[in-house]
């Protein structure tokens, strides 16, 4: 009951801070594998966005943007992560991820993956990456 | 606009907002498909204006069955934004005939106006937002643009700049259009070409949609204020 009421009282009362600061941003990277995923190089970028996108398809995804909003979803749980609320949050990226995993053709051999949280930030006009986040191995598994 | 068309086109506009998210869980990201199948197959009924006060009803207890799915709003803003007007709908439809009913769903109306006006606010007294730095780090490293050549908008200080005081201008006078039927209408066509700029560069969809379906509230309540006056 208390936790119900937690999840509708910011409906009925909701804050409309948007964008009230830029906080830093997460990345979710994923590799498979053991010991050798500690290099930078194994470690994929979840959902990387395109280079370009036409004004065709922007307003296209008007009606028909599935991916984009999962991956928001994602984003969500990363500052989730970050804010202390993991469980469930860990459940919804593996699975996500474990989907890409198979769909980049990294699930044949089985084992397990990992993901990490990057946070993106802007210090003094640097880029700043912090790896806030980083999982316990998980099953590749079998296609979803 | 009367109370009655009022509501029948939020109900209209909402279902039609519930179907569009509903099509992308059940075709496409099949994040908790059962449970919008069952949200979709309500949401038709809504749209025909079919058992409407109890079907608001359903839809209601159900939300809390995908509030608790995905640990809170799976999409931020725009679906506690949904919700908030199935809430505010459900009321007006449920409530006895008279005031409690209008204070329902006028509420929604005045949460719509401070949607803007609050977002705007806590923008306009933040240095960074008022000096463009803050729309700079949105494109440049945020996790929102749709595409990485839109990341080239952060090398515009300039253009950045001006982005983020329009944006923050509009936000913080949005109360006053409700001086003027006109005004509001002005208003709210500008608002929904700022949804839909979001939508088109930061793949925000269903804000707009959304929001939209909430602006016959605020049509109600700039016409109730002035029958008032």
């Amino acid at each position: 009951m208390k936790k119900t009421v937690s999840l509708i009282l910011p409906v009925l009362i909701p804050s409309w801070r948007f964008f009230k600061a830029v906080e830093p941003s997460p990345r979710v990277q994923w590799a498979v594998g053991g010991a050798e995923q500690s290099q930078a190089a194994d470690w994929q970028e979840y959902q990387p966005r395109p280079q370009t996108l036409s004004i065709g398809r922007m307003l296209q995804r008007l009606f028909w943007n599935p991916a984009w909003n999962d991956a928001l979803f994602v984003v969500s749980c990363a500052e989730r992560i970050a804010l202390g609320r993991t469980t469930h949050s860990i459940n919804e990226i593996e699975t996500r991820v474990r989907r890409d995993i198979h769909a980049a053709g990294k699930g044949g051999q089985g084992g397990t993956f990992k993901f990490r949280l990057v946070f993106v930030h802007h210090d003094g006009g640097q880029r700043v990456e912090d790896v806030v986040f980083l999982s316990d191995p998980a099953s590749v598994g079998d296609p979803i | 606009m009367s109370f009655d068309t009022a509501l029948r086109a939020t109900e209209i506009l909402l279902a039609l907002a519930f179907l569009q998210q509903c099509s992308e869980h059940i075709l496409g990201s099949a994040a908790a498909r059962g449970l919008f199948v069952l949200r979709a197959g309500l949401s038709l009924l809504l749209l025909f204006g079919l058992y409407s006060p109890w079907v608001l009803l359903a839809l209601s207890l159900h939300s809390i069955f995908v509030l608790h799915r995905f640990d809170g709003p799976y999409n931020g803003g725009s679906d506690r934004m949904g919700l908030l007007i199935l809430y505010c709908l459900c009321l007006a439809r449920l409530l006895p005939e008279g005031l409690a009913r209008e204070a329902a769903f006028g509420y929604l109306g005045v949460q719509v106006v401070l949607s803007y006006f609050i977002s705007g606010w806590v923008k306009i007294v933040n240095p960074d937002w008022r000096s463009g730095r803050a729309l700079r780090d949105v494109f440049g490293f945020s996790a929102y643009p749709v595409s990485e050549n839109l990341r080239g908008f952060a090398t515009r200080p300039w253009l950045l700049w001006a982005m983020a005081w329009a944006v923050m201008g509009f936000e913080v006078v949005f109360p006053l259009a409700l001086l003027h039927p006109a005004s509001l209408v002005a208003a709210l066509s500008v608002a929904a070409l700022f949804h839909l700029a979001n939508a088109c560069l930061f793949g925000l969809n269903r804000f707009l949609w959304f929001w939209i379906a909430s602006y016959p509230s605020i049509l109600w309540v700039q016409g109730r204020l002035m029958q008032g006056i």
